[in-house]
């Protein structure tokens, strides 16, 4: 890595300190609140009161839904961003073939990455309505199916419903991290393993991966926080129904807030929710890190 | 070139390629397509077995039955009963008497009765016969040459056998989906009396088709019963055209697997795309509907029948495009402020050395994962104490915040691939750091800049949650809280709702679209640099 | 690229710094907070928008109150708990409030007395029975501010095709619902059921009180566990096992279920009295009339009343509490007054909660008045119990599970040992 002399000890930190301040004040901040409020009695209302220890924790590990909902998140991350990963994956290599309209294909793919998660949700919503989805609506007037279809018969339907509109969403973003790999590959690389007898898979096994791990790994780490973190797509369409069923972790501690009023486990929820993410982030961290050094 | 290998080789496509063609003939000749007209329905509740009411009924039934076996049709009658008992242990029945006759078609029976279907199979046997006649053309000009050396009528004539048979194999479903439509569903939808339009014509065609025009003015009555189902072997006609398809393809390219490959690719690309419009499609016909028909419980329609302009003047008049303005005051000022941070982080971190530089990453990091949501208390309880209660710079400041990770990212990322020796020289020539910084490293991480820029600005433009809780002002709020007035307590309005989503949608996808190509170049200098 | 980056930038810059102005208020003025809940497409236009004869309320209100700003935020269903919840826990809880629940803010001391606020002659004005469903230990602490009343509606045309009468006990609603599907061969569903995460415990109130059951105990304690509120249930999840409803009663929302109605796809459906006009809205033409809502065999039904309130907050930051007060009884006063208070009422088809709008209403549509009668015998939720938010999404819970399978006594038993103990 290129460096040069810094005048002084100290001139890096002024160049970080906007950035650091902006985190600090306005993301550790409220994290810190958060934690405090994790080991504090808060009533149904929302008024806080005194510390009370680890109670928060027993009582949302307690919690009925806590394991069908724990279950469910892991479900829910490791389907989105895995499929989502394996599709922009395939579809970033078809892309970065040269046919015509390519320009047109990419400018088209970028759309569910520009429309807000909220509005996402509600369309989906309404297409798979049974009674007058637009699905139905579509499939019928084309002569395709002959009777309307009910999409969403039962609640694990609906929650493959909710991971493939996850999904949806979060291909775009997975494809374009992997274009941007696949272009930066030399195609010197790819002549020299056709030079050595590699197919298909051979190339895309000893050239292709290696060159876009990179970016994969970055696409990844964002998306498992992301997608973890993902809020409005359950909400808007089962809120969690029947029973939490449908429930990830963020919806259910939301529902338990602001519906069931419990809102000390709900907060020791999201503290817990924050460790898990840590661990996963942390573990990627230190390969990052090794790797660079290594350089 | 000439080579007895090649001849024999084009004989045998040519010969498949008749093959093919006979099997397709035959297929479409087959009764494929099954219709049972319950000529006449009689239902009657409560009524049992032998009592009054069922005598007359029945003595109605047969007598309308004799009525179509004087005219001719063989028609056979049937009689269902249902009895149940209630909860207070009284008996109910329901007798349901019903007149039928099967009808077996095949494809060349719909062909000059005027459906859409009829079209579409003259179309379809027109295709078969000319790619067939097209391809034999070619091979006469020039039957035993490598396709690489074809002359210029041999390829133009082989390549439109490849096309025409292309057009057959796609208008196979097309005709059977219009067959569902027509007999199953248009039909469902003129009895129940929901289709007004072309309805005389419809039925008389439907007559002409299963009574040969006989049923007159009965015809009505007649279909108000008809099933139709079309049998599964018809799928057969893809498979037998495919042979045909390939044959041709072998004739024009002399080797299969590589045509095969592009064509799937070019499938695979419209399939993705279909995909990914198709939610758009449902937004903007949605958002032109009027109320009624945003709830089409019999899906009559695939597009508005009448699009509903005044959608637009409506949301506009109920706030929208303040919303908007403020979507892209808090988008714009987020960005802004969360690369005034950035960059500066983001050369320190690409281009110095010091102590903690790790646990910066990893700070910021670990800023990310909180959802907004789970902060909502501390971020609420942080903007009474600023005074950024209700105001658009709050939420501003929040938005710059929450994405300084992924901007301080894939800055550091666009910065490391930059060769430093641009800058070097422009500090050795008197330049401070500032100076090197702003005219010379600032350009050259355009792209990666630009890609930042676009994350962090959708990032914003899309927030909802926070902007809820912190926004109690009607003429303060963002576009993705002014749009859940139409999802109230009493109804929603999906016409409005999607009309505001599209209008939110818009300005991001023609900001996204002119700056995609800088896009995948950004990301190229930040992603593989970790 | 530098011209077009320079450019953005620029842009970025100017937009936001236009966005910095900020509002001083004067000294000697009250600002009010007020949260209002989105009950339909006119809310937030009769209140800050042109829905008000071209003005809006809190335009009249400012005019007609010198001294006093309003700075009022129509919140939807969806979010205001989340909003006020979180204001309150910083301290900064709105000074009035328009919502359904009031009880948990009342018990934790967060609420002023409505005495200490609502002019006499207003208070008085209210409907007795409505005032009682709002007090805690003598004390009452939240006004009605609007109200509606739930009932059998039916198809008159479906019924009368099969050659049915409208039930009036279960057993007769599986009878009629089995001849439905019989005569139509399914395509019309019997019955409609809406057992959503927000509705649950209307469900819970519909079936439990047709069989003598319900939330609460004849001495008010919980008793959300009683073997007829099991048995109760029970029967709502056979209706939804049996075919006779609506295919999915966990996610299809009222919204749905009146949708179906207007589009002739369900015969009976229990609905507010809103119900006509917004089937008139969705162009619908049904043929309907009102029952009471089935009850179990020698039980009687009640119908279903739900009442939303207007409420406000302590502020002991606010410097002159007597003036603040006196600035909170002019809102109400204004808000109530009959032209004011019935468009307010009629906008959205809900049921008034002050005598003095009563004669206006009526004279405007004659329908109202039989509403008015079917209000005086409503039931309402027993919301005025600290635990009602609990009770209210366990049985919703509870119901969910049921649909998919569950066990309800042992549902119910875990509730009420929950809100009881």
């Amino acid at each position: 890595m290129n460096t040069r002399l810094n005048r002084n000890k100290w001139e890096p930190y002024l160049w970080l300190l906007p950035s650091m301040l902006l985190i600090a004040v306005f993301v550790v901040f409220p994290i810190l609140i958060v934690f405090k409020l994790s080991f504090s009695y808060i009533s149904q209302g929302g008024v806080i009161g005194g510390f009370i220890g680890f109670q928060n924790y027993v009582d949302a590990v307690k919690l009925p839904a806590f394991k069908t909902v724990m279950l469910n998140t892991m479900w829910w991350v490791i389907s989105v961003v895995g499929l989502s990963t394996l599709l922009g994956f395939i579809i970033a290599m078809v892309l970065n073939q040269k046919f015509r309209g390519r320009k047109i294909a990419r400018s088209i793919l970028v759309f569910p990455w520009a429309t807000s998660l909220v509005i996402q949700a509600s369309v989906w919503n309404y297409i798979i309505k049974y009674e007058y989805g637009n699905l139905n609506n579509v499939l019928l007037n084309l002569g395709i199916i002959q009777q309307a279809i009910n999409w969403r018969s039962s609640y694990q339907i609906e929650f493959i419903w909710e991971c493939a509109v996850g999904i949806f969403v979060t291909v775009p973003f997975v494809t374009f991290c992997v274009l941007s790999g696949l272009q930066s590959i030399d195609g010197s690389l790819y002549e020299a393993a056709t030079m050595d007898g590699a197919g298909f898979w051979g190339k895309l096994r000893h050239v292709t991966l290696p060159m876009v791990r990179p970016s994969l790994t970055v696409s990844t780490v964002l998306n498992i926080i992301y997608v973890f973190n993902s809020f409005p797509i359950v909400y808007t369409m089962t809120k969690g129904a029947p029973a939490h069923k449908t429930d990830t972790m963020i919806t259910y501690l939301y529902m338990l807030s602001f519906y069931e009023r419990k809102k000390g486990p709900a907060t020791a929820l999201s503290v817990i929710g924050f460790l898990i993410l840590c661990v996963c982030a942390g573990v990627y961290m230190i390969g990052v890190m090794r790797k660079e050094d290594e350089q | 070139m000439r080579s007895p290998e090649m001849k024999s080789q084009n004989r045998r496509a040519l010969l498949f390629l008749l093959l093919g063609l006979a099997l397709a003939l035959i297929l479409m000749s087959l009764p494929l397509f099954s219709f049972e007209a319950q000529v006449y329905t009689k239902k009657s509740a409560n009524t049992f077995v032998g009592d009054e009411k069922y005598v007359a009924a029945k003595a109605e039934a047969e007598a309308v039955a004799e009525e179509y076996r004087a005219q001719g049709f063989s028609v056979s009658l049937s009689e269902d009963v249902l009895e149940r008992v209630n909860s207070k242990g009284k008996t109910t029945s329901l007798v349901t008497f019903t007149l039928s006759q099967s009808y077996g078609k095949n494809l060349f029976s719909l062909l000059g009765q005027g459906f859409a279907a009829s079209k579409l199979t003259a179309a379809l046997l027109l295709c078969l016969g000319l790619s067939a006649a097209l391809a034999a053309a070619g091979l006469v000009g020039s039957g035993d040459l490598l396709p690489r050396y074809l002359d210029g009528r041999s390829r133009a004539l082989r390549g439109a056998a490849c096309v025409t048979a292309l057009l057959a194999l796609l208008l196979v479903p097309v005709i059977l989906m219009m067959n569902t439509y027509a007999f199953s569903r248009q039909m469902g939808l003129h009895n129940a009396g929901l289709l007004e339009e072309g309805r005389a014509l419809f039925f008389s065609r439907m007559d002409r088709l299963l009574f040969d025009g006989q049923m007159g003015e009965n015809i009505e009555q007649v279909l108000s019963g008809l099933k139709y189902h079309c049998s599964g072997l018809a799928w057969l006609l893809l498979p037998a055209i495919c042979i045909i398809l390939l044959s041709a393809i072998q004739i024009r390219f002399g080797a299969i697997k590589g045509t095969l490959l592009r064509g799937l690719l070019y499938f695979f690309v419209v399939v993705v795309c279909l995909v990914t419009l198709y939610p758009y499609y449902v937004m903007l016909i949605t958002a032109f509907r009027s109320n009624a028909e945003t709830l089409d419980m019999y899906f009559l329609h695939m597009f508005p029948t009448k699009w509903i302009w005044s959608n637009l003047t409506d949301i506009v008049r109920r706030g929208v495009p303040r919303y908007l303005l403020n979507s892209l005051f808090v988008a714009g000022g987020a960005t802004a402020i969360a690369m005034l941070c950035g960059i500066p982080a983001a050369y320190a971190m690409a281009r110095m050395q010091f102590k903690g530089k790790k646990a910066f990453l990893g700070f910021v990091i670990m800023s990310q994962m909180f959802s907004p949501v789970v902060l909502l208390i501390g971020i609420s309880q942080l903007m009474n104490t600023l005074h950024l209660n209700d105001s658009i710079v709050g939420l501003m400041l929040i938005n710059a915040a929450f994405n300084q990770a992924f901007a301080v990212w894939l800055l550091r990322g666009t910065f490391v691939s930059i060769s430093p020796e641009m800058e070097q020289a422009a500090l050795i020539d008197g330049c401070g750091t500032m100076g090197a910084l702003t005219r010379v490293l600032i350009p050259m991480a355009a792209p990666g800049i630009v890609t930042a820029l676009i994350f962090v600005f959708i990032n914003a433009w899309n927030e909802y949650t926070i902007s809820t809780v912190l926004i109690s002002t009607a003429s303060n709020r963002p576009i993705t809280v002014g749009i859940t007035q139409f999802s109230s307590f009493n109804m929603i309005e999906w016409q409005y709702l999607f009309a505001a989503s599209l209008l939110a949608t818009i300005p991001v996808v023609i900001l996204f679209m002119s700056i995609e190509k800088h896009l995948t170049a950004g990301l190229t200098s930040g992603g593989v640099k970790g | 690229m530098k011209k077009f980056l320079a450019l953005l930038l620029a842009l970025v810059m100017v937009v936001s710094l236009g966005s910095f102005g900020t509002v001083a208020y004067a000294d000697d003025e009250i600002t009010l907070d007020v949260i209002i809940c989105q009950y339909g497409p006119n809310t937030n236009e009769w209140f800050l928008g042109k829905g008000m004869d071209g003005s809006n309320f809190v335009e009249k209100f400012e005019a007609a109150n010198p001294g006093i700003k309003l700075n009022l935020d129509v919140v939807s269903w969806n979010d205001v708990y989340t909003e006020v919840d979180t204001r309150i826990a910083n301290n900064n809880a709105p000074d009035i409030l328009n919502i359904d629940v009031f009880a948990n803010y009342a018990n934790e001391g967060l609420l002023l007395p409505v005495k200490d606020y609502c002019p006499d002659d207003l208070f008085a004005d209210f409907f007795p029975s409505f005032i009682d469903q709002s007090i805690i230990d003598d004390t009452c602490w939240a006004v009605p501010d609007l109200a509606s009343a739930r009932a059998l509606f039916y198809n008159v045309d479906i019924l009368n095709e099969v050659g049915v009468e409208v039930p009036t006990t279960w057993a007769e609603l599986q009878d009629v619902s089995q001849a439905i599907i019989d005569y139509y061969d399914g395509e019309i569903y019997p019955w409609g059921i809406d057992m959503t995460t927000d509705e649950g415990q209307a469900a819970f109130a519909y079936y439990t009180w047709g069989n003598g059951g319900g939330f609460v105990d004849a001495n008010g304690d919980w008793a959300v566990n009683s073997p007829e509120n099991v048995e109760a249930i029970n029967f709502a999840i056979s209706l939804v096992n049996d075919g006779y409803t609506n295919p999915n009663p966990a996610t299809q929302t009222r919204y749905d279920l009146q949708d179906m109605f207007a589009a002739g796809k369900l015969a009976m459906v229990i609905a507010p009295n809103q119900l006509p006009t917004y089937v008139a809205d969705k162009g619908g033409e049904i043929n309907m009339a009102t029952a009471g809502i089935p009850a179990n065999e020698g039980k009687t039904g009640s119908s279903v009343g739900v009442m939303d309130r207007v409420m406000a907050f302590k502020d002991e930051s606010a410097p002159d509490q007597e003036a603040r007060n006196e600035a909170i009884g002019k809102f109400l006063e204004f808000f109530y007054r009959p032209e004011n208070y019935v468009g307010w009422v009629s906008m959205e088809g809900f049921l008034p909660a002050v005598n003095s709008a009563v004669e206006a209403l009526v004279e405007a549509d004659p329908s109202f008045g039989a509403w008015l009668d079917v209000l005086g015998s409503c039931q309402f939720y027993p919301a005025a119990k600290a635990e009602w938010a609990q009770v209210r999404q366990g049985v919703t819970t509870v119901e969910q599970e049921a649909l998919i399978g569950g066990d309800i006594q042992a549902g119910l038993d875990a509730l009420q040992a929950e809100v009881a103990g």
